[in-house]
């Protein structure tokens, strides 16, 4: 009967591996100025699915020492249930697109669903990591196996964290407040035309009263391409709109000689800084970048 | 601009209102004959607050109004 219980020594990495893990998953969800998740059910629903990842890491190592080879094949598995977990994320958004001020725009839920999911693989390589140093240690103190795998995890942690950061807009263009002027029913921002859709004396006197603007500058040629992409300016409004909220319109509109880019809109709090800083902050997303420097490269194109 | 304009928000033209009968055309819109300007200002305010919509003043003096 004894012969099928699983062994001390595995124990202590099955269980070690999986609080580190877990411990990833748990720092890696942020309450930060985009609010999300905030609410206790998203943080439930992050921790358990990061649980479950660490413990598929976790139990990989005692499965290869006790030659269990096929059991490692459920990593299979997990990488299907972290598929699951995006698509989860990405329908969950998309449910709630009517409802908000301003749509997500779909490059964004994308690249907020990869997050989600890329976390989920933080988890799982963070208790492998720890699982195998444990197991590569093998000291006869435990604290010290266990020391040395928390170690190593964290290491690991804060490595691919690094490796997975993304820029924000304040990293490639400038942002600035811009100058609302209404000329009869239409609406400029630094000179720049954006939209005639304030027909009435009530529209054009609310956003000339209270109306927010800020310009985005591109500070290289192409970060233009970036900027230009509407899922990516889509993106910055609804951050935008999320910082001070909405009370009465809400605009982008480009510009085609340098590129600049207009957010506007008639806040709830008037506070240009906050809306700076919520357009500053707003991530680039992962489906509009592209390196500038490989598409200069001519190493393995045609000359 | 031409994959911008794909993307949402898609506009709905809902009403349009005009000082010349003869801009009356057709179309899906509701489309309103206004006698003066005063007339087709308030006429224009209450349909734009009753469908929760924005309005357009053409350059020509015609309202429009779009729902977005």
């Amino acid at each position: 009967m004894k012969e099928n219980i699983i062994s001390t020594d595995h124990l202590i990495i099955i269980v070690t591996a999986t609080i580190v893990g877990t411990m990833a998953r748990a720092l890696t969800i942020k309450e930060d100025f985009r609010q999300y998740p905030t609410y206790p059910n998203g943080y439930l629903i992050h921790l358990v699915t990061g649980f479950v990842a660490a413990s598929l890491g976790a139990v990989a190592i005692p499965a290869l020492m006790t030659k269990n080879f096929v059991a490692v094949t459920f990593l299979a598995l997990a990488i299907q249930q972290f598929r699951d977990v995006r698509k989860a994320e990405k329908e969950s958004l998309k449910d709630l697109e009517n409802t908000e001020s301003a749509y997500r725009g779909d490059a964004y839920i994308d690249g907020i669903a990869k997050t989600f999911e890329a976390r989920n693989y933080f988890a799982l390589i963070v208790s492998f990591t720890t699982a195998l140093t444990i197991q590569l240690v093998d000291s006869k103190f435990i604290s010290i196996n266990v020391m040395s795998g928390t170690i190593t995890g964290l290491i690991v942690l804060y490595v691919i964290k690094r490796f997975s950061k993304g820029k924000v807009l304040g990293d490639i263009a400038d942002v600035k407040e811009g100058k609302i002027e209404v000329r009869e029913s239409e609406l400029f921002v630094d000179g720049i035309f954006v939209s005639n859709l304030l027909g009435t004396e009530n529209a054009a006197n609310m956003f000339q009263k209270e109306g927010l603007a800020v310009v985005i500058i591109p500070r290289e040629e192409h970060f233009r391409i970036a900027l230009d992409h509407y899922g990516q300016r889509q993106a910055a409004l609804f951050e935008a709109t999320r910082a001070v909220g909405v009370k009465r319109y809400h605009f982008t509109r480009k510009e085609y000689e340098k590129g600049k880019i207009v957010i506007t809109l008639v806040p709830i709090i008037k506070d240009v800084n906050k809306l700076i800083e919520a357009v500053k902050k707003t991530p680039v997303l992962e489906s509009v970048k592209k390196s500038h420097s490989v598409m200069d490269t001519n190493l393995f194109g045609r000359e | 601009m031409g994959r911008e304009s794909s993307e949402r928000p898609t506009y709905t033209i809902l009403a349009i209102i005009t000082l010349k009968k003869e801009r009356i055309l057709g179309g899906s819109q509701l489309a309103l004959w206004a006698e003066n300007e005063e007339q087709q200002k308030a006429m224009t305010q209450d349909i734009a607050k009753a469908m929760k919509a924005d309005v357009v003043k053409m350059k020509n003096g015609d309202y429009l109004i779009i729902r977005v």
